[in-house]
Formats: C-alpha cells, sequence, structure tokens
C-alpha cells in the first residue's frame, strides 16, 4: 500500500511497568508487573500494522500510551520524528490532535447521558481551533453520514443504537479532529459476525479517504490479517516476530506465532483432518515473573540451555540472514525455523466455477 | 434420539411488549454426537438452552409450546422435583464465564464436591476425594493441593476446565455448553475444546454446543443448526453446510467472515441489523437482509424444506441458494 513508506510513528524501547509496593505509610516496591517491556515498531504513513496477543500480552498498554493515557517507564514514542512520550501542556495537547483512539467495547466508551451529537462533537470543545463554534452541528452530521448512520440521529442517545452502530459513532468520533493516525483497540471484537464486517469494511474505506495510518489492535488473527499491511505479535510485553501479512501467516518462523496460527479455527471442516495442531501446554507466565533468557521458554517446545541464558533479540535470525524470500523478517528465536502451519491457499481440489454442489436440484 | 426438541416456542413479557424470543425450534441430538447452535446475538440459541435445561426465568419467560422429549420424556410435563433430578445428574450445561458461574466464597473442591452429596448422598470426604478426581480428569496439576483454593486462585483455562469437571461430574448423558471457549485466549481455547471433544467421546455423550464462531463449529460438530430470530434457518451435516450452503442467512454469515488463510480484498457484510424480536417482520424474518428475497418471502413463512434427507432449510429459495 505505502509505497513510499515514510514512518509516521516510530516507538523503540518502550517499556511500561507498574510498580507492586508492600506498606501503607513507608512504601517499598516489591516488583513489577512488567506490562510492556521493550517494544519497538515503526507504522508508516497509509499503512495499517496490526498487533495481536493474547490476553495479558501487553497490546493495549501499548495503544494507551501511544494515545498517551498512560505515561511510558521508560523509551520513545516519536511521531513524525518527535519524541511526544516527554511532551507536556500546548504541545502535547497539538500532538494529540493527530492520534485518536477508537476503544472496544462500544456500550461502555460512549457516555449514556450524552447525545451522539456530543459525542462526536466533543473533541471540538478540546481544540476549538478545528471548527468554530456555529460550524459545529454541520460537521457532526457530515461525519455521521461518513461513517454510514443517519444524520438527522444527531439528538439520539446510545442506548438507541445497536452494538454496530455505536462503534460507528466511536469511529466517528475518532475522525472528528481529521487525524493523522488512529489506534483500534480490538474495535469489532465485541460485535456479532454479521456485523464485524461491515465496520471493517467501513475501516478500510475510511482508511483510503482520509489516508490514515491504523495501528489495528486485535486477538483474532484472521481479522488482522483481513486489515492489516503488517503484523506485530506480542507475547509477554515484548514483539516476538514482525513482518508483512504473508510472512508472518505464511512463513512464521516464531514458534509462538506457529503455535498461535495453528489454534486457529479455520471455519473449513474438510481442514480438520489434515491440519497439524500446535497444543502449547500450560498458561502464559504471570508479567510479575518473566522467565529468563527467552520469555516464551517455559510453553515453547524447542527450549534449550541457550533459551534460559540469552535473550533472543528481535532480528532477522541468522538462518535466514543471507537469503532472500518471505522468511527472512524478524523473529526473536534463537532456533528460528519455517513451519508452515496455516492451510495454504493454493487450490487442492480444482475449483468448480459455478457450484457443483452435492444437494439434490 | 437422545434428545428432541420439538416446535419450542419462548417469549418474553417486557414492558415494552412480548419479546418472541424462541419461534418453532425443532432439533436433535444423539448419543456421541455434536450438534452445534450456531447464531448471532439475540438469535434465541441460549433461550433455546436455558429451557432444555429448565433454567429459564419464568416470569419475564413463558414457554408457549412444544415438547423437548429427553430420552422419551417430555421434559416440560415434568414437576419441578423431578425435573431436578433430570438438571445435573442426566444433563448438565458449561457456560461461557466460568468466573460467574462458579461462586467465590466457596472453594472449587466444595463446589465440585456438592455434586455428590446432593444427587448422590455422599459424605463430605467422599465427596472430596471425587472432586481431586474429576479436576485429575480434566489435567489440572497438582489437584490434590488446588482442591481447596477459590475460583480467583485459577486462571481463565483452568477455571474453564473446573466447569467441565463439574458438568462431567454426575456422567450425564448430554452437555450443553454454551459458548465455552469465547472468554479464552486461541491457545487456551484449542485445549479446552480438545479436552471437551475426547471426554465426550470417552462417555459418549451427546453435546450441544452453542456458539457464533464459524471456525469452532467445523473444527468439532458433526451437524450445524443456524438459528435466525428464534428459528432454525438451516440444520444440515457439517460438511455439506460449509460447501454449500442452502440458506442465503448462513451463505451471509460464511462470506462475512475474514480467513486466516486468505487476504480478502473487501468483506461480503450481510445489510442491515438483526430484527427486533419484539417486531419481526412477517413472511420471512431474514427477507428485509436477504439479497435473494422475492414478494413470497414478505408474505409467506417458509416451512422447513426437505433438501436432502438430513438436511433441512426454512428458505423458499434454497435450490437457487444451494447452486450459488
Amino acid at each position: 500500500m505505502a509505497e513510499h513508506q515514510e514512518p509516521i510513528l516510530e516507538v523503540s524501547g518502550l517499556v511500561k511497568h507498574y510498580p507492586l509496593t508492600t506498606g501503607i505509610l513507608f512504601k517499598k516496591q516489591v516488583g513489577a508487573v512488567k506490562a510492556v517491556d521493550g517494544v519497538d515498531f515503526t507504522l508508516n504513513r497509509g499503512e495499517t500494522l496490526g498487533i495481536v496477543g493474547e490476553s495479558g500480552c501487553g497490546k493495549s498498554t501499548v495503544a494507551k500510551m501511544l494515545v498517551n493515557l498512560e505515561r511510558p517507564t521508560a523509551g520513545e514514542i516519536r511521531f513524525k520524528g518527535e519524541d511526544i512520550s516527554k511532551l507536556s501542556g500546548k504541545a502535547l495537547k497539538s500532538v494529540r490532535r493527530n492520534i485518536q483512539m477508537v476503544f472496544q467495547d462500544p456500550y461502555t466508551s460512549l457516555n449514556p447521558r450524552m447525545t451522539v451529537g456530543d459525542i462526536i462533537g466533543e473533541p471540538y470543545d478540546i481544540h476549538p481551533e478545528v471548527a468554530p463554534k456555529g460550524d459545529r452541528r454541520r460537521k457532526v452530521q457530515d461525519l455521521l453520514d461518513v461513517v454510514g448512520l443517519n444524520p438527522e440521529y444527531i439528538n439520539r442517545y446510545p442506548h438507541q443504537f445497536s452494538g454496530g452502530q455505536r462503534q460507528r459513532i466511536g469511529i466517528a468520533r475518532g475522525l472528528a479532529l481529521r487525524p493523522e493516525v488512529i489506534v483500534a483497540d480490538e474495535p469489532v471484537s465485541a460485535l456479532d459476525v454479521s456485523v464485524q464486517a461491515q465496520v471493517i469494511n467501513l475501516m478500510a474505506g475510511l482508511q483510503d479517504e482520509f489516508e490514515l495510518s491504523y495501528l489495528f489492535i486485535a486477538h483474532d488473527l484472521s481479522i488482522v490479517r483481513h486489515i492489516s499491511d503488517r503484523v506485530g505479535v506480542m507475547y509477554l510485553g515484548r514483539i516476538v516476530e514482525i513482518g508483512k501479512d504473508a510472512e508472518i501467516y505464511d512463513h512464521p518462523t516464531h514458534p509462538y506465532t506457529q503455535a498461535l496460527l495453528s489454534a486457529v479455527p479455520v471455519p473449513d471442516p474438510e481442514a480438520r483432518e489434515h491440519r497439524e495442531r500446535i497444543i502449547l501446554a500450560g498458561d502464559v507466565p504471570s508479567p510479575t515473573n518473566i522467565p529468563s533468557g527467552c520469555r516464551f521458554r517455559t510453553r515453547c517446545w524447542k527450549a534449550q540451555e541457550r533459551c534460559e541464558l540469552e535473550v533472543p533479540a528481535l532480528a532477522v535470525p541468522a538462518e535466514f540472514r543471507h537469503v532472500t524470500g518471505p522468511a527472512a523478517h524478524d523473529s526473536a528465536c534463537h532456533f528460528a525455523e519455517e513451519k508452515q502451519v496455516v492451510p495454504s491457499e493454493e487450490p487442492q481440489e480444482p475449483q468448480d466455477p459455478e457450484g457443483k454442489s452435492n444437494g439434490p436440484g | 434420539m437422545l434428545l428432541e426438541v420439538r416446535d419450542l416456542h419462548v417469549e418474553f413479557r417486557t414492558r415494552d411488549g412480548v419479546a418472541k424470543a424462541v419461534n418453532g425450534v425443532d432439533y436433535g441430538v444423539d448419543a456421541g454426537e455434536t450438534l452445534a447452535v450456531l447464531g448471532e446475538s439475540g438469535s434465541g440459541k441460549s433461550v433455546t438452552a436455558q429451557a432444555i435445561m429448565g433454567i429459564l426465568d419464568i416470569p419475564p419467560g413463558r414457554i408457549t409450546g412444544g415438547e423437548i422429549l429427553f430420552q422419551g420424556k417430555d421434559l416440560l410435563k415434568l414437576k419441578e422435583e423431578e425435573r431436578r433430578k433430570v438438571r445435573g445428574a442426566e444433563m448438565a450445561m458449561i457456560f461461557q464465564d466460568a468466573l460467574s458461574s462458579l461462586n467465590p466464597v466457596l472453594s472449587v473442591g466444595d463446589q465440585l464436591g456438592e455434586m455428590f452429596v446432593v444427587h448422590r448422598g455422599m459424605s463430605k470426604k467422599d465427596a472430596r476425594a471425587k472432586a481431586v478426581e474429576l479436576m485429575d480428569r480434566v489435567r489440572i496439576p497438582g489437584a490434590k493441593e488446588r482442591v481447596k483454593q477459590y475460583p480467583h486462585q485459577f486462571s481463565g483455562g483452568m477455571r474453564q476446565r473446573i466447569m467441565i469437571a463439574m458438568a462431567l461430574a454426575l456422567e450425564p448423558a448430554l452437555i450443553i455448553a454454551d459458548e465455552p471457549t469465547t472468554a479464552l485466549d486461541v491457545t487456551v481455547q484449542a485445549q479446552v475444546m480438545d479436552l471437551l471433544a475426547e471426554l465426550q467421546r470417552e462417555y459418549n455423550m451427546g453435546l450441544i454446543l452453542i456458539t457464533h464462531d464459524l471456525g469452532v463449529v467445523a473444527d468439532v460438530a458433526d451437524r450445524i443448526a443456524v438459528m435466525y430470530a428464534g428459528r432454525i434457518v438451516e440444520s444440515a451435516p457439517v460438511h455439506d453446510i460449509y460447501k454449500a450452503p442452502a440458506h442465503p442467512y448462513t451463505r451471509g454469515l460464511l462470506d462475512s467472515i475474514p480467513r486466516l488463510d486468505q487476504k480478502g480484498q473487501e468483506l461480503y457484510a450481510i445489510k442491515g441489523l438483526p430484527p427486533n424480536l419484539m417486531n419481526i417482520p412477517p413472511g420471512c424474518a431474514f427477507n428485509p437482509r436477504c439479497p435473494m428475497a422475492q414478494d413470497v418471502c414478505r408474505t409467506d413463512v417458509p416451512p422447513l424444506y426437505d433438501v436432502s434427507e438430513d438436511r433441512d432449510s426454512a428458505c423458499h429459495f434454497w435450490r437457487e441458494c444451494l447452486n450459488g
């Protein structure tokens, strides 16, 4: 998509630790929840970067830091070259205008006592320079129209809308200030299948129309593949593998990515028999007590002594450093090896063009 | 047939009117078979399950018609006392959210053991031993020590295993699992589904799996019943339905999910919204959203047509749909 590859958001060494303390008067730090523990990535203009991972891997904390709802413990977030994590006051306010968020739960992220017009128009109260007072109502109606809602609904309340419609309202609010980056944290996971597709299509359309860059966070790997140009896989506060969508989905080299992909149910009963599934043992370790070396080693079937001692760096693994091709992408594993776990798209049987089905009729 | 639901009707009386949640559902499940009931929120899939289990909130709910035959007897004609003997012992349910279905102030051992104390009249000590056995059965490491722990001390996947253990405790003939893995992460989801399928085979239980996830269905089900606005719109063996759906709603659902193995351009989206259950459209309930709808769909409720011996579709134009 983005041929010119101009980075709009660069994240490096991002860390968020929540301290654990004991004592009431004299607080003593006894540990930390290492929610995000060194994350680097770049989001290019006009592209969608998908972040996948299981609950507790820190993906939502990354999102919150990007929109400045949380302050990073360490690391940099550069928006067009400027580190925004240390800004405050006016400078921060103007940067925040350009990075907006769409939240997961359309039921709790909209104030039930405000009308839709007030909800979508509220960003203009904070940034009045974007829309002069008299102009706001019209702007809000335009936004409603853009996200596929009837502009006459401007005076309705959130409870009068369905889940999918509410998510459209959330998106309209995110668009109000004409941001360049939208951080979407699980924007469709609360929605029904048929409505999910509507919202995803809407987001894809808006990206073209407004030249948006998306950071799309989700746990559903199929949806992330559908919408993303590049995908990063997170585990326990770190990105373990990152690359173009085909590199990650068709040529994963990190064992966690392989396990994750193989566990996703594919809606095709024919695939049931000839699909290898890697079922991981146990649960994700606690982020207060992260394993030494490679943090995935406690669940990894390939783990050896080296994994306990040495933290694998997120880089192109040595095996693939001198080859070109989809397997040569960043993967934080000492024993990276390519393994195809998603059934390939090559048709296994000749595809009949007009349903030659087995039913009578 | 282990369980047969015939023409079940359930409605809810609310302040704003009567919501018709279930409008003539027919389905059945055999011993050892897995039936997946697929539907979006509000399709009536959970309400049907609650009616089978006898845990429907009455009022505001009301069963206005139909039969639920379990091992030959109509459950709806049983007294509450007799019903209670069936529930737990002969049929059991696994709920979506294990944390809110387990009692937070009782240890998991007490909750598992309670089944044996109440239904089998066991002593507390024997029941505790049984609880440990069950926890071993669902592969909870260190069952002996963990039996004294409370639900919050277990992870989500572990809690769901405890729910499964509780459902299996009395070796029922039928298990109803309502979105058993929806709240879990994919890697854990795979562990739990595998365990459930294995235990089902071992005990030769009938399993009704209620879900909205077409992927999970393809992985484990033998048959699928697709629900829309309180009716079964299509029912078929799992392979047939994915190959060629015979109802436009099923087709729409299959087309609207993004695939892991494909990178599509634009997703097909079923237009509009599911109907308001207080005001279901006349004729076929799906007609306002259906790309194939004709005049007859707006006036005549489609019956369940026989597509083949073991396959039904509630669409006037199932032939056209089947042929794409």
